[in-house]
């Protein structure tokens, strides 16, 4: 008689189990934002109004005097990105091979391969300049060491994925060649993995320009170290051109960066 | 010459995929072999160059039983038998040439071949090979900016550099339109009778496999059902093998026209 779609059935079991999750997530939130203890008095108060009238216009009046000293701690600090991610483009390659499960056929090494770059990403940058400062003292090498491993990780997890989506069907005809292992990943892998490698450890590259930024403050190099000194002695007109200077540099390295990356794959 | 004894495989999951296969090829024939998906025409032609292992039986390639074959020994076996692919299996990012001489990996060097250091000969050889499957002019083209065609094509050419004794082809023409098919046919006819280089293939097109074989083999759920001259074959022989009658998706038709 007619073309009507049937009803979709109802059970009251998931009726029941959606109201449950809605109060859970209610409650979450209600629980969260009262126990970090938003003063609103306070946000709106005139001397919050006071101090951002100190500092804000500050930023918008840049030392520019100090642009020469600022930009060549710039450029440090782009050297400390560059040198880190190169570094980590290339430890994570071998480790990229030991958790791509189509490399390496052992559930095993996989999943160790998968520890380690898990618990590698699970150190933010700035602990890890911590840890290397300590150990090697207050200096861009310190920052280069934390970029290195900081960003072993999340290449290594990208990269893995990239392996894990090659044509396997190549690496068949390469042993039906009669080919050997380390042919067939010169001959077969590599041509379908670099160009991926390659952009993801440039886009890694321009977070690092990024994350690098701020290694100074704990004493590992880079444009940092100046923040870190304009900040304490409360020079808001040299905080603003640091800042400035960033901005600039980033987006100019980004828009470099997408370029050569569109280009790429 | 190549033997099967006894030949079975059977899958870990319990699947037979060939049942007490006994057959001998001759070197120099051209062999198709006929079947529906699933028959096992793949395990079969699989079998020989160790893609796949029997489980039971003896497979004799050039005087050798080559199921205990592993690490060195398998991929001397393999230099000897060459193989081509339904989807050509070309490496899409790398040169025409460079997929061409990667099929003289078998005789190179590890460290020869990952500097790219292979022989004049080799290279003179690939160049060769392309000329004979005209598509030399897309010598320093990538892969991936050729048609099917010609990238199987070049796929024959990457065979042909490996020198082999055999070819084995694995539905070569399914992705292909059939003016492109027979021209890949024809191709791997001629080098078959130029070369004496013993090749079988894979085909569920009927009137290609009458056109271009000497013999066919008839596989039906893992078993030979039918072994004889291409010229003893009619339309009944493939209604047999094929245990149903013949449909309009079993031929290929459309004869290149040059």
């Amino acid at each position: 008689m007619s073309n009507r779609i049937p009803p979709k059935p109802k059970s009251p079991a998931k009726v029941v189990k959606r109201i449950i999750i809605a109060i859970a997530v209610i409650a979450l939130y209600v629980w969260t934002i009262t126990s970090v203890n938003i003063d609103w008095g306070k946000i709106f108060s005139q001397r919050t109004i006071d101090n951002f009238d100190r500092i804000i216009p500050k930023f918008f009046d840049p030392a520019f005097g100090e642009t020469g000293e600022i930009l060549i701690k710039m450029v440090e600090t782009i050297f400390i990105a560059y040198t880190g991610s190169l570094a980590a483009a290339i430890i994570a390659i071998p480790l990229a091979f030991l958790c791509a499960t189509n490399m390496v056929r052992n559930k095993f090494l996989n999943t160790i391969g998968m520890w380690i770059l898990g618990a590698v990403r699970a150190f933010p940058e700035i602990i890890l300049a911590i840890i290397f400062v300590a150990a090697v003292g207050p200096n861009p090498f310190a920052g280069v060491l934390a970029i290195a491993i900081g960003s072993t990780g999340m290449l290594g997890k990208l990269y893995s994925e990239v392996i894990e989506g090659i044509d396997m069907h190549i690496i068949e005809a390469m042993e039906a060649s009669g080919a050997n292992k380390l042919q067939i990943l010169f001959y077969g892998i590599m041509p379908q993995v670099l160009p991926e490698f390659l952009s993801y450890a440039i886009y890694r590259f321009e977070i690092d320009v990024r994350a690098s930024s701020v290694l100074g403050i704990v004493g590992a190099g880079g444009i940092g170290t100046l923040i870190h000194f304009a900040y304490s002695n409360r020079n808001w007109d040299e905080v603003g051109m640091i800042l400035l200077v960033i901005i600039v540099t980033v987006t100019i390295i980004d828009q470099i960066s997408s370029f050569i990356r569109r280009r790429l794959v | 010459m190549i033997e099967f004894k006894n030949l079975s495989l059977t899958y870990p999951n319990g699947t037979k995929g060939l049942k007490n296969i006994n057959i001998k090829i001759n070197e120099g024939e051209f062999v198709v072999i006929v079947g529906l998906s699933g028959a096992g025409k793949s395990t079969f032609i699989r079998s020989i160059n160790r893609l796949v292992t029997p489980t039971e039986g003896e497979l004799v390639v050039d005087g050798e039983n080559i199921l205990n074959h592993n690490g060195k020994s398998l991929r001397e076996l393999r230099k000897k038998v060459g193989m081509i692919f339904q989807s050509y299996n070309l490496v899409k990012r790398s040169t025409v040439l460079k997929n061409v001489i990667s099929g003289r990996l078998g005789y190179t060097g590890t460290l020869k071949s990952i500097f790219n250091m292979f022989p004049k000969e080799d290279m003179e050889l690939a160049y060769e090979n392309l000329k004979r499957v005209n598509i030399e002019e897309k010598l320093y083209n990538r892969a991936d900016e050729l048609s099917g065609g010609q990238q199987q094509r070049v796929s024959i050419a990457r065979v042909l550099t490996q020198k082999p004794k055999v070819i084995l082809a694995d539905e070569p023409v399914a992705s292909l339109d059939p003016p492109t098919s027979h021209q890949v046919m024809k191709y791997l006819k001629q080098i078959n009778q130029e070369d004496n280089i013993t090749t079988i293939v894979n085909l569920h097109f009927i009137d290609m496999a009458m056109e271009y074989a000497d013999r066919i083999i008839g596989m039906r759920a893992g078993e030979v059902v039918y072994d004889g001259p291409a010229s003893e074959v009619t339309e009944q022989t493939f209604e047999e093998i094929y245990g149903r009658a013949i449909r309009e998706e079993d031929m290929r038709g459309g004869e290149e026209n040059e």
